[in-house]
């Protein structure tokens, strides 16, 4: 290797110019140089100091024959060739253990963490221990080459330069002899060793933390404070530090700087997100921001602290690292011994905080929908939500999402009209805390109306929603109010504390505005913080959803109607509230024929009474003479000013005698007495309450006046056919047969099949318990017909009103094949501009429409309408 | 049987339906009325054509020499 190394390395030359005996100086020196390096390269400690003298003046003969970079070269290479057989080779054989495990299964196994821990911290000693020695022979030849310069006064740079170009020269080859061979695991094999550590200091910090919680969160001293060094916690805490300083120091060292930092981030990374799943589960009704705030400042963020502080302490002397990732903090640079954080602390903290923020946001965005289910009891986790969204921005995540979980999970057939208007209802309380200005709120409606509007029910259920309180389905705080009553009360509430805030300019000086009052102490609860945020109007993202007010009113009026038609007292104290309540939010006016409605019921009352006593005072004997006939005090009549209800299904019907009597004489007095007004009895309507005895118990039930009829007639006459009993009525027979069925489901009466085919036999079941329904005594019970109303609905009114379109709707559809909504609107405005005049809203005629299509008249696809074949 | 609750509507004794000079319906009200009944009664002429009290008095008020009916151009009496 030496002769013929020469030979084939040196400039021959130079070698002509050469004496004889200089050549065989410079061989003997070579030769010499050559077989030490070898020697101490190897490994022999002891011969580093005894061979140093000869290395010297063998180095310095070389040099003055001008080989110096030939000295330099194969010394290097030796080093290198030492660190390619031997350093590098030993130290991965450590982790061949865990060649061939797959990686997951690597990290999860606890057992071998420790084990890697050891074998890591051994392996890195060991070649350490070798990497110092190798600086040491390096020194040696740092020192000979100094001193040969000192003697030639060559000009070979600065001594310390040279030093340093050695050092990072050596550096370069032992971190990429290193990279070169390094074995895939080793990347597992960190990661696995700082996720077992951190762990480990996490579990002894967190109990810091919570003892610290349970003191006093104010005073707590803060956490930066690692040199607390009476607590037996600190120093085992700092022992761990310095155990892992220690790793990260030698791996550093060796060149492995962005890898090691890689893995100690992604563990921490991975043990925040660990533990953001652990304090936020599934759990909607507690805050969980400032604990986990807290947990990065006393875990993540001390681990670093003591790390960076570690490192700056061995690393002051070391050269600049030339490689930097940009997690990187340079620790001299970036602790200072000041004690406030430095600047890389406070650039993880920011980092480790918005990855909290978002794994928090992405996690809560996710079950948005069980969130808002659960509102308002999950008003704590939308407050987060809130925060996080505020710090990340991205809202349009929040959107996306909840809307196709919307369309996954509510907007299908099974979900029923009133959970859908529900869950809309809560998305706009809960939403409205996180976006104020609704912008966001807006996009997430649209599908839910968009939805609603294609459903027949919604305008119903709207009205019930907003003007019922007793609908079981509200899972408000305030059960048993409506939702008007809710919202006035939270209007109020802010009206009280925002008095001088007339007009909302700015959307951000009302915020600042509503924050500086100081809320009552009931309002305090952090639940309901929402309320003192500006309004986002949710009546009329419910009006919305219809379209206009005056539908809703107009549904209103139908189901008020029907209410008060069914009444037996004259009890309207709960609708005279929700009429004041309607009269606030849509005016007064709109509201006109819906109070008089209501003052119907009070006059009626007062007219009631006033006709019943004159009545029985005046016709004392007229009384008495209607032998068996009813006491004016089973009669009590609503009387109604029929312009101002909507219209009201007439049928005709004939009561029993005796009350038929009693209308007639009740109208004769109510003649006399507001002349020229008199009565006109809708006898089909209203409410009868009866009791049907029978041999052993006796039956109460609440009924209307047709089943009341039926019944009576079997009073005399035990078996009726159903063509005499719907003539003895007055009624069709299909309606008779509609309404005996509710006798006959209560077991009273009985039906079976007569000679003519066409015709039915209806008896009185006379011995109940062979019915085999038998029935509770004295059970009241309500002839509850949902398809039985008394007033036209207005759907029914829309259908009569919109049937002189229909041809031209099929018309039009029978040439063009299909149309959108908005363009069958249009057209009806240009088709019917006179007679009939098309003066109806695009939603009355998409509920119309909707109608069509459930009568399969037409059909709905993508939007538009056509034809159904 | 207990109760016997029955609903009934009234309607003014008159032959027409609407009232000839607002030309709102009887069983309404006059335009500046808010409450129908009692409130907004009907008044006869002597000529048999009857109208909303209030709008009749304004009708009349508003003639400057003998007031007519406004239906019949018969000199306009309240019948007794
Ligand atoms: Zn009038
Ligand atoms: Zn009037
Ligand atoms: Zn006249």
């Amino acid at each position: 290797m030496t002769v013929d190394a020469l030979s084939s390395v040196c400039n021959l030359g130079v070698l002509d110019s050469l004496s004889g005996a200089s050549i065989s100086e410079i061989l003997e020196s070579w030769n010499s140089f050559c077989l030490i390096t070898e020697t101490i390269v190897k490994g022999d400690d002891a011969n580093l100091s005894t061979s140093y003298s000869k290395f010297q003046s063998d180095v310095c003969s070389l040099c003055k024959y001008g080989l110096r970079s030939l000295v330099e070269e194969h010394f290097l290479l030796s080093l290198q060739g030492m660190s390619e057989k031997h350093g590098a080779p030993n130290f991965w054989k450590n982790f061949d253990a865990y060649n061939n495990v797959p990686d997951s299964e690597m990290i999860d196994r606890n057992t071998q963490e420790d084990e890697v821990e050891l074998l890591l911290c051994k392996a890195l000693e060991e070649i350490s221990l070798e990497k110092q020695y190798q600086e040491k022979c390096l020194l040696m030849l740092v020192n000979s080459l100094q001193l040969c310069q000192e003697n030639n006064t060559s000009t070979e740079g600065h001594p310390l330069d040279m030093e340093k170009i050695f050092f990072s020269k050596y550096r370069l080859i032992v971190s990429s002899v290193l990279m070169t061979t390094m074995p895939r695991q080793f990347t597992e094999i960190l990661h696995s060793y700082f996720k077992g550590r951190l762990e480990e200091l996490s579990t002894i910090m967190v109990g810091d933390y919570d003892d610290d919680n349970e003191l006093q969160d104010n005073n707590r001293p803060t956490n930066m404070d690692i040199d607390g060094t009476y607590d037996p916690k600190k120093t085992l805490e700092n022992k761990l530090v310095r155990n892992i300083g220690m790793v990260v120091h030698n791996l550093k060292n060796l060149g492995f700087t962005s890898m090691t930092e890689d893995a100690y981030a992604s563990t921490i990374f991975l043990l925040l997100q660990a533990k953001v799943y652990d304090l936020a589960g599934d759990d909607y009704r507690t805050s969980v921001l400032e604990s986990i705030k807290g947990w990065i400042q006393a875990v993540p963020l001390q681990f670093l602290h003591a790390l960076l502080d570690y490192l700056g302490d061995s690393m002051s002397d070391l050269s600049p690292k030339s490689t930097k990732s940009p997690l990187a903090s340079t620790p001299s640079s970036c602790y200072q011994k000041s004690g406030k954080p430095s600047e890389g602390i406070i650039r993880w903290q920011l980092r480790l905080e918005y990855f909290a923020y978002e794994t928090l946001q992405d996690l809560r965005i996710d079950k948005l929908f069980e969130i808002i289910v659960d509102y308002p009891d999950s008003a704590p986790a939308i407050e987060d939500l809130k925060q996080c969204l505020e710090y990340t921005g991205q809202h349009s995540k929040l959107v996306d999402s909840f809307i196709s979980a919307l369309k996954y999970r509510l907007l299908t057939a099974g979900a029923s009209t009133n959970d859908i208007l529900h869950q809309y209802v809560s998305t706009i309380k809960a939403l409205r805390t996180i976006d104020p200005a609704g912008v966001f709120l807006e996009a997430v409606g649209e599908p839910i109306r968009e939805y609603l509007r294609g459903r027949k029910d919604t305008i119903k259920c709207i009205v019930t929603m907003l003007t019922d309180g007793t609908g079981g389905n509200s899972n408000g705080p305030g059960t048993g109010d409506s939702l008007l009553e809710e919202l006035n009360r939270d209007e109020e509430n802010q009206e009280r504390n925002s008095l001088d805030d007339d007009i909302n300019t700015d959307d951000k000086q009302t915020w600042i505005d509503v924050q500086r009052w100081e809320p009552d102490p009931v309002e305090a609860d952090p639940s309901k913080g929402s309320r003192y945020r500006r309004k986002v109007d949710v009546l009329g993202m419910i009006v919305g959803i219809i379209g206009s007010k005056d539908q809703l009113i107009n549904e209103y009026r139908v189901m008020l109607a029907e209410k008060l038609l069914n009444k037996t007292d004259y009890d309207i104290d709960t609708e005279i509230r929700t009429l004041e309540l309607l009269k606030i939010h849509f005016g007064e006016s709109s509201m006109q024929k819906c109070e008089i409605m209501l003052n119907d019921l009070i006059d009626s009352k007062r007219t009631n009474t006033n006709v019943k006593a004159t009545i029985n005072q005046l016709s004392q004997t007229a009384a008495e003479s209607r032998e068996h006939g009813a006491s004016f005090d089973i009669l009590d009549a609503t009387i109604i000013s029929s312009n101002f209800w909507p219209p009201i299904q007439d049928d005709d019907v004939k009561i029993p005698e005796p009350v038929d009597q009693l209308l007639s004489d009740y109208a004769k007095r109510f003649h006399e007495i507001k002349t020229p007004r008199k009565l006109l009895w809708k006898k089909n309507l209203g409410t009868v309450k009866l009791e049907l005895e029978f041999e052993d118990k006796t039956l109460q039930f609440t009924v209307t006046p047709i089943h009341a009829s039926i019944i009576m007639q079997f009073q005399d006459q035990k078996s009726w056919t159903s063509k005499n009993l719907a003539a003895a009525i007055g009624v069709p027979v299909d309606t008779l047969q509609r309404r005996i069925n509710f006798w006959i489901s209560k077991g009273i009466v009985a039906e079976s099949s007569s000679a003519d085919s066409n015709d039915h036999v209806y008896t009185l079941v006379d011995d109940m318990a062979d019915g085999g329904k038998s029935v509770t005594n004295n059970e009241v019970l309500v002839a509850d017909d949902e398809a039985e109303t008394s007033v036209a609905s207005v759907e029914d009114q829309l259908k009569k009103e919109m049937a002189v379109y229909e041809k031209f709707i099929f018309g039009m559809l029978t040439n063009i094949g299909n149309m959108g909504l908005e363009r069958i609107h249009n057209s009806l405005k240009i088709f019917c501009a006179t007679n009939p005049v098309y003066d109806k809203s695009i939603q009355q005629l998409q509920s119309f429409l909707s109608g069509l299509v459930a009568e399969e008249k037409l059909e709905l696809r993508d939007g538009t309408y056509s034809l159904k074949k | 049987m207990d109760i016997w609750h029955a609903v009934a509507s009234w309607t003014w004794d008159a032959h027409d339906e609407t009232c000839g000079i607002c030309r709102m319906a009887f069983d309404g009200c006059c335009t500046d009325c808010k409450l129908p009944g009692d409130d907004c009664p009907l008044i006869w002429g002597a000529c048999n054509h009857a109208f909303h009290l209030h709008c009749i008095l304004k009708w009349v008020n508003s003639q400057t020499s003998q007031a007519h009916c406004p239906m019949c151009r018969r000199e306009w009496q309240f019948k007794e």
